[in-house]
């Protein structure tokens, strides 16, 4: 028989399956053998195409902005599953948990006393600079005292195995819809191995996810009513919106949709204004009131603050969160931990340099080749530098925008990602994977087990995200007492 | 319903039910033409001038081409981007709207829109020529057909398919009363020669514009002749593309979009298409022809756009202030 990983190398990074050449993690055995049974790549090739394939007439897709026959792309799905013995989730779970307990704290403090900036654990500056801070929303008391509702933590894994946070995303995290589509291509594709691993089931979000928007509403409200709000189907996550929207059974809207009247939020139906209790907005701060914020937004609905500063309607994510996913603001979450807990973070950060303290901006200039460079208020992969991938030229730009706006950019080493191995053309390889787990922050912190493993499918890349030749993995987290070893050799064939 | 889905349903209906119409027009046309080409100058323009006035399209076409002729007047009416009624453009916005709903419609009715679209984004003049007008054309419609079976037997029967069927009736109504706007004026002069030959050809070519040559035999009401044809066409109550029908059907529909809101069951848009249909219930075709089917026909069109602007009113672009609130 051949063997799928004969020739699958570590090349000395942490890898996900092995501890090392042919030495398969306890929690991969199983894995392993199940693979090592099949004749040749040929088979897994087959059922590669067979899940993408399935991707496609599902309809899961994400928008390509620039593409005028408006065919939508498969956001590239690789079949070998990412494995979270229950051990490690334990420890992840505690860990996201406290995070976001912090979190809200500190927008909760933020908004209302601000003891964390009079006692100087974090400078006054950092949040007036910060762009997605909201004055306007200082001293409101935001519905059930939860400030944040929906966190998607992105995690890293460095050489030795470690579990890191590499940034929070607070304000509309996506990729949710990946995970649970995922999910349900892999029961097709490997259903003998899911249930032999006892996986432990995603299907639940929405059902979590609704529950919590309606722990958000008003609470004179008998029946209140829900809804998303979406820019719209050329937004890029569009498809997303529409699955969740369906999946929870409550209406998708736009902008154009919802109206204020005595701040009152309805929509428009064609027989008459029905009242909206709890809005899932998947648009930003920005875009959702032209009256109080940007006023060239076509996407918004103008009245919506007034209406959500009078109690009358609830929004999730609140208005504001941004100023704690600032990547600037990361590096102070450890600090918050201590300041509001009084624990040790229980995940790390990575390893951070403000290039706005004076010391770190020198050791910054002077490492860029090396130094993996972000701006602190994109997203998406854009506005990055990759140091040891960059020409002379690029790092000579970044130079240039980091003296002149200190403020705007933090730095971090580069990172030995964890990888994992990805099916590439007709071979094996390992590649750097990244996982953002979905944190609800309800009536109780809800974690969904496991979360969106994406892969960077370019050989060697370090950049996971979708607009960047990103790919993604189904997540497991195994059950407490998951059989992670193959079973007992022996004369039936292992289940598929 | 969301008042904006039902708008892009409703428009859905009437972009694609217009395509369906010019589709139908041009390949009566290009049989027409050769009936006549026996009798008369095969390249004579006027055989495919009057095509153009049906789509209201005049000015337009006088900037985009330079002559009249078979290509060009195709092009206007099949292929050209430009004019916002051309098939292609008609079955684009089509395909827009049900992409901005895709995942409130079946998906079967999305895939045979785009399958439709995709299909006509490749195709021009030169293939038209190529399979032949009667063909080319038949596969447009069988496109269109295909989807109204598919949507037909996928859509559940809720607001959304009431506002499908209340658009493409009142495109139908509509549309019709063009078709015969149009064949009037230009059969018109052939008046003198009653029960001639052409006469009769022509007049068949109107019904077989509006499928309705079979029918009109079937339902044995004798020679063809311009009466006959007209009161076919706007009174028969059967046959599915009189005007008649169009209106009794959209007046349907229409009672069933407000079956679930009593409040406004009895609406502006309700009173007029009532109006409508009784009056094309009370009127006579020989006196219509006598006092000018022309004229019949413009206040016919008002009307059905009065209703059009109701709709809007009553279910889509209401003022909120005063709105009923649930």
């Amino acid at each position: 028989m051949a063997d799928l990983f004969q020739n699958y190398a570590l090349d000395g990074f942490y890898d996900e399956m092995f501890a090392a050449p042919g030495r398969p993690h306890p929690h991969y055995e199983r894995l392993s053998a199940r693979f090592t049974q099949m004749e040749n790549m040929g088979e897994l090739l087959e059922r590669q195409k067979r899940a993408d394939q399935t991707f496609l007439s599902r309809g899961v897709t994400f928008t390509v902005y620039s593409d005028d026959r408006g065919t939508e792309k498969i956001f590239p799905f690789d079949l070998i599953p990412r494995i979270i013995p229950a051990h490690e989730w334990a420890h992840l779970e505690a860990g996201l948990t406290q995070r976001m307990t912090a979190l809200n704290l500190f927008l909760a403090d933020i908004y209302g006393p601000q003891r964390i900036l009079r006692e100087g654990v974090v400078p006054r500056e950092m949040v007036g600079s910060s762009k997605n801070f909201r004055p306007e929303m200082v001293g409101f008391a935001v519905p059930r005292g939860l400030y944040v509702h929906i966190n998607g933590t992105d995690l890293v894994r460095d050489e030795h195995g470690d579990y890191r946070v590499l940034e929070d995303n607070l304000r509309t995290p996506s990729g949710v819809s990946y995970v649970l589509e995922n999910r349900q291509i892999m029961k097709r594709v490997f259903p003998g191995l899911i249930r032999d691993y006892r996986v432990r089931p995603v299907e639940l979000y929405p059902n979590d996810l609704l529950a919590l928007l309606l722990h958000l509403a008003p609470e004179h409200v008998p029946e209140p009513t829900v809804v998303l709000l979406t820019p719209g189907i050329y937004n890029s996550a569009y498809f997303e919106h529409a699955f969740l929207a369906r999946q929870m059974g409550i209406e998708i809207v736009e902008g154009s949709d919802l109206v204020v009247e005595d701040d009152r939020v309805y929509m428009r139906r064609t027989g008459g204004l029905a009242p909206v209790h709890v809005i899932y907005r998947r648009l930003d701060d920005d875009f959702l009131d032209p009256t109080v914020f940007r006023e060239d937004s076509l996407l918004g609905v103008p009245g919506l603050v007034r209406a959500y500063r009078a109690g009358n309607v609830a929004l999730c994510n609140p208005i504001g969160t941004g100023v704690a996913d600032d990547k600037a603001m990361y590096y102070y979450v450890p600090r918050m931990i201590k300041f509001y807990l009084g624990e040790e973070p229980i995940l790390p950060n990575v390893e951070t340099h403000l290039s706005s303290d004076p010391d770190d901006l020198k050791f910054i200039l002077e490492n860029l080749p090396r130094l993996v460079v972000k701006s602190v208020n994109e997203a998406g992969g854009y506005g990055m530098l990759v140091g040891p991938h960059s020409t002379r030229a690029q790092i000579e730009e970044f130079r240039v925008k980091i003296t002149a706006n200190p403020r705007n950019f933090i730095a971090q080493p580069t990172l030995g990602l964890s990888r994992c191995p990805a099916v590439c053309g007709d071979s094996i390889e390992g590649r750097h994977i990244d996982l953002r787990p979905y944190i609800l922050n309800g009536e109780t912190v809800k974690i969904m087990p496991g979360g969106l493993t994406r892969v960077a499918l370019r050989k060697g890349s370090l950049v996971v995200n979708s607009s960047q030749g990103g790919g993604s993995k189904d997540t497991w987290v195994l059950s407490a007492s998951a059989g992670t070893h193959p079973p007992a050799p022996g004369p039936e064939k292992i289940a598929v | 319903m969301l008042s904006r889905v039902a708008n892009l349903v409703y428009w859905m209906a009437r972009y694609l039910e217009r395509a369906e119409n010019t589709a139908r027009i041009v390949d009566v046309n290009a049989a027409l033409v050769v009936d006549l080409q026996s009798r008369r100058d095969a390249d004579d323009p006027k055989s495919w001038e009057s095509l153009i006035y049906v789509s209201g399209g005049e000015e337009l076409f006088d900037q985009l081409y330079d002559e009249v002729s078979e290509r060009t007047v195709v092009e206007f009416m099949l292929f050209e981007k430009r004019n916002p009624g051309s098939i292609f453009s008609c079955v684009s916005q089509a395909r827009e709207n049900a992409r901005c709903i895709r995942d409130q419609i079946a998906s079967e009715v999305w895939e045979q829109i785009n399958t439709f679209y995709l299909k006509l984004r490749d195709d021009d003049y030169a293939r038209y020529a190529q399979l032949g007008s009667s063909e080319y054309l038949s596969r447009v419609k069988t496109q269109s057909q295909l989807l109204y079976g598919i949507a037909e037997s996928m859509l559940p029967r809720n607001q959304a398919w009431w506002f499908f069927e209340l658009g493409r009736f009142l495109e139908r109504a509509d549309n019709v009363s063009r078709i015969l706007d149009v064949k009037y004026f230009m059969l018109l002069p052939a008046l003198d020669a009653v029960g001639s030959a052409l006469d009769i050809i022509q007049w068949a070519s109107v019904l077989r514009s509006c499928s309705g040559f079979e029918a009109f035999r079937k339902s044995r009401r004798g020679q063809l002749n311009l009466e006959r044809v007209v009161d076919y066409l706007m009174l028969d109550d059967a046959f599915p593309r009189s005007v008649y029908f169009s209106v009794r059907e959209a007046e349907h529909a229409l009672a069933q979009i407000t079956a679930d809101t009593p409040h406004i069951a009895e609406n502006a848009a309700t009173t007029l298409i009532a109006d409508l249909r009784a009056e094309l219930e009370q009127i006579v075709i020989r006196d219509v022809l006598a006092d000018g089917l022309h004229e019949y026909l413009d206040q016919l069109q008002l009307k059905v756009s009065e209703i059009h602007e109701a709709v809007q009113n009553v279910f889509i672009t209401y003022p909120t202030a005063g709105a009923h609130k649930w």
